[in-house]
């Protein structure tokens, strides 16, 4: 589209556009603008190179290679067993947990970190890679608790300043005007979407700069799963997120980055669009048309 | 209902007759039980009922219940009722009464009654309760949350299981050896503590290690997600969720601990003490006093003195308030669960 | 609702828009060049086709892009058909416009062979058709198809009326030849006009009403 074209002027007789929208849709090179040209731009936060990864004698990941953006929400699919969700445990070490496992070889690199590194503190680490798990997991203490969880672990115990981080939260997570009033009342009794929203709002709670999801919406029913993706898209403009998905059409609503791994390996990582659009890989399509087999 | 082609008409074949015996079988099984336990405890109940309640006011024994075990004097004089008195008031008597003219018996721990027995089983179960739920927490935590599974933690896991399996008489005569004489404790609550202690350790931390696994994962991520030590995840978002469960099973130690009579007839048990538990002169004496206790006092009764017809009603007696004993305590871990249940659903 | 399938398809309607907007422009200069003979509209005409062009493939790659990664059912679905439907008839108006434009360059050169009173109107009808129909598919009003399927056959009526009229003169004068059938041209042209609008009108109709009208009697 031609940047300098001029400008469509209303100058019929039947107004079908008010003037103002009419020269909003003028503007061509805005409304067309293709939003992988908008990715390119954006920052490596994460940066993962040459990684092989091992449960015990199994290779779970083998040479993987992969930038995610600063906020971008970036998605990762595949069958299951594919290694998805080994790597969105990788970025934050919650594979530390497992016995037997190890990163063999190469890095992971938040701000240019290797977070492998023996001198990372994985507590801090911790706190700045938030995770959101696939069975929501609200501890069973109230939602106010809840929220300032994190907050408590590091000391803080300041009666407004804990109020005003709830608050901010839970306001982050679309929470605050559904629980406002019953702040004090059990997390159990919220529904299964809500539950999954207030873990969200723990997440964000420590302020952290990345949010890893681990198939946040597998649990929960269509509408719940609409407003944890309309969620995503809030959260996207100030946070860089990592989900992981089964669900391969939340990755094309939500994502603006796609990987697809298969046994393991990244066959391919491209713009969202690209990849459901125009894979480059045959195994790519086969996949998200399910032909796979 | 006569359809000329019912596909699903009865028939009686060979599976469903099988089917009905073995589900009478099992149904005989289950009510053996039933009638078996019924018998003990019926028995129990209804002979120890003759020692304990009385048919006037306050109809319960109470001098049973807070007296000291005495000795049994019966009198037996031609033409005047048979008099049964108890050691302290035999003696009052000997000082008014010429008792050269009764023809008398005595009969020991006949009279009187089991108080110090039951405040000895409560320390016992106390103490070594408290000592094998530290204990058994702390070491199920290292291995359900800290160790990594290996070899060694194999072994360890053998190790418990078959301590499991020891007979209580080797844990006896292990504390003996262990406590009373090398570590030269004697014969003392303290020893009888860590003897039993040691004894409930197998089913402390089999149990705890099962309650911990209980907790669900997700509790644990969550919290470490959020930039947690393990310690504060453990302390904050595992333990209490686990708790209940851990005093549910428990229980089932309790009972053992407060019923085992070979552990402690080495370690802790007296057979007759006079002064009670809270009489030492110096603080630190009570813990290396020893004490009376209910199933010794059974085991003593009933094997170790002549039987006769007063023996066998202090027999009963003690074995009835010591099931009651034993169900109050396991009745109050139980409330503390339930408790603890309310405050923390997940 | 500001989810990102919303923004995809505020953003689909919006190209849309701008292509009728540039299609009715342009039909609108081819026909201002022909009746004032100004052959520098009729350029800009053919200069600009290639925007419409683009903004059909644009379309296309909205939709097929949407229905990738949204997934859309119900109206959102059809919608999809309807965008990708719309978007061709819209380009081929302007592809109409850029051939009345080129008749209204060569009938400039020459003097007028008759006063122009059939086709201003033809024009007129099938301008007013377009905008009609590009109103109801933004407020919505299916109803108004049915009137527009009605002017269709004025428009070829008209048509029919133009070419006998031009035969006549053809017939009487071979030197008006040429003119003759530049003017057929562009009558035939406005009359492919209108077929598009109408077909833009049913698309909008099922759109809306989930009803497919194209070959049926409202």
């Amino acid at each position: 589209m031609n940047e300098n074209a001029p400008a469509v002027k209303p100058h019929h007789t039947v107004n079908y556009m008010s003037e103002s929208q009419a020269s909003e849709s003028a503007r061509p090179s805005e409304t067309l603008a293709i939003e992988p040209e908008h990715h390119k731009r954006a920052r490596t936060l994460i940066d993962i190179e040459h990684v092989d990864f091992f449960y015990g004698k199994s290779h779970a990941l083998h040479d993987i290679n992969l930038k995610i953006k600063e906020k971008l929400v970036t998605a990762f699919i595949g069958p299951s067993g594919c290694g998805k969700s080994t790597l969105l445990r990788c970025l934050n070490r919650m594979n530390d947990l497992i016995d037997g496992t190890r990163v063999a070889n190469g890095a992971i690199k938040i701000h240019g970190v290797d977070i492998y590194n023996p001198d990372v503190d994985v507590i801090e680490l911790r706190k700045r890679v938030g995770m959101v798990f696939q069975k929501s997991n609200p501890f069973p203490k109230s939602i106010y608790e809840n929220i300032v969880y994190g907050l408590r672990l590091q000391g803080i115990n300041n009666k407004s300043r804990l109020d005003e981080v709830v608050e901010r939260s839970l306001r982050g997570a679309a929470l605050w005007e559904e629980v406002r009033d019953r702040l004090h009342d059990s997390a159990l009794g919220l529904s299964g979407g809500q539950q999954q929203r207030l873990c969200i709002a723990r997440a964000i709670a420590v302020e952290p700069e990345i949010i890893l999801m681990d198939e946040p919406c597998s649990a929960l029913d269509p509408i719940a799963t609409a407003k944890v993706e309309e969620l995503i898209h809030e959260l996207k403009k100030d946070y860089t997120i990592v989900i992981v998905t089964h669900n391969m059409q939340q990755a094309g609503r939500c994502s603006d980055m796609t990987a697809f791994f298969y046994l393991g390996k990244l066959i391919e990582f491209d713009a969202t669009e690209k990849i459901f659009t125009n894979p480059s890989q045959k195994q790519t399509e086969d996949y998200i048309t399910g032909r796979f087999g | 209902m006569h359809a000329p082609n019912n596909p699903f008409r009865k028939q009686v074949t060979a599976n469903l007759r099988i089917e009905a015996g073995i589900n009478w079988l099992l149904r005989l099984c289950a009510y053996a039980i039933v009638i078996a336990a019924s018998i003990i405890f019926l028995t129990i109940f209804w002979k120890g009922s003759k020692a304990l309640v009385q048919p006037t006011f306050p109809f319960i024994n109470i001098g049973f219940l807070t007296e000291r075990p005495e000795t049994l004097h019966v009198l037996e004089k031609e033409g005047s009722p048979t008099l049964s008195m108890g050691d302290r008031e035999f003696r009052e008597f000997e000082k008014t009464h010429d008792i050269s003219a009764y023809k008398k018996a005595s009969y020991v721990y006949a009279a009187g009654g089991i108080f110090p027995n039951i405040v000895g089983t409560v320390l016992l179960v106390i103490g070594s309760m408290t000592i094998a739920l530290v204990l058994g927490i702390f070491s199920a935590i290292y291995l359900s949350e800290y160790s990594r599974q290996g070899p060694f933690i194999h072994m360890v896991r053998l190790a418990i299981l078959n301590l499991a399996g020891v007979p209580s008489i080797v844990f006896g005569l292990f504390g003996f050896g262990m406590f009373v004489l090398a570590f030269n404790w004697g014969v003392s609550l303290l020893a009888g503590w860590f003897t039993l202690a040691f004894m409930v350790l197998p089913v402390i931390i089999t149990a705890s290690e099962e309650s911990l696994r209980a907790v669900p994962k997700g509790f644990r991520e969550g919290s470490l997600a959020l930039g947690a030590t393990q310690w504060q995840t453990i302390r904050q978002n595992v333990l209490p969720y686990a708790l209940p469960g851990i005093l549910t099973s428990s229980i089932l130690g309790i009972a053992r601990v407060a019923g085992e009579t070979a552990p402690i007839m080495f370690t802790a048990a007296f057979v007759m003490r006079d002064e009670m538990p809270w009489q030492v002169k110096h603080f630190t004496d009570f813990f290396f006093q020893g004490v009376m206790a209910l199933p010794y006092h059974i085991y003593v009764v009933s094997s170790k003195i002549p039987q006769n017809e007063y023996t066998e009603k202090v027999q009963y007696g003690t074995a009835f308030v010591f099931l009651v004993v034993v169900i109050g305590i396991a009745l109050a871990s139980v409330m503390a669960r339930i408790k603890m249940r309310n405050r923390y659903k997940w | 609702m500001n989810t990102p399938s919303s923004v995809h398809l505020a953003k689909l309607r919006e190209t849309l828009l701008m292509m009728s907007s540039l299609a009715d422009r342009n039909l609108n200069l081819a026909l201002k060049s022909l009746v004032e003979r100004d052959s520098k509209l009729a350029e800009t005409v053919e200069a600009e086709d290639s925007q419409l062009d683009q903004l059909e493939v644009s379309v296309d790659e909205q939709v097929i892009a949407h229905m990738a990664l949204h997934a859309p059912v119900a109206t959102d679905c059809r919608f999809m058909l309807v965008a990708s439907k719309i978007s061709n008839n819209l380009e081929r108006i302007g592809d109409q416009a850029v051939s009345i434009a080129r008749r209204a360059k060569e009938l400039n050169g020459e003097p007028l062979l008759k006063p122009l009173i059939d086709i201003p109107r033809m024009g007129d009808i099938a301008l007013n058709m377009l905008r009609d129909s590009i109103t109801s598919f933004v407020y919505g009003k299916p109803e108004i198809t049915a009137e527009i399927i009605k002017r269709d056959k004025i428009v070829d009526e008209i048509n029919r009326q133009l070419a006998r009229e031009l035969t006549s003169y053809m017939m009487e004068d071979p030197s008006t030849i040429t003119r003759a059938l530049n003017l057929l041209l562009v009558s035939r042209c406005l009359e492919r006009v209108a077929d598009h609008t109408k077909n833009i009108a049913e698309e909008v109709y099922y759109l809306y009403q989930a009803k497919d009208i194209r070959h049926a009697t409202v």
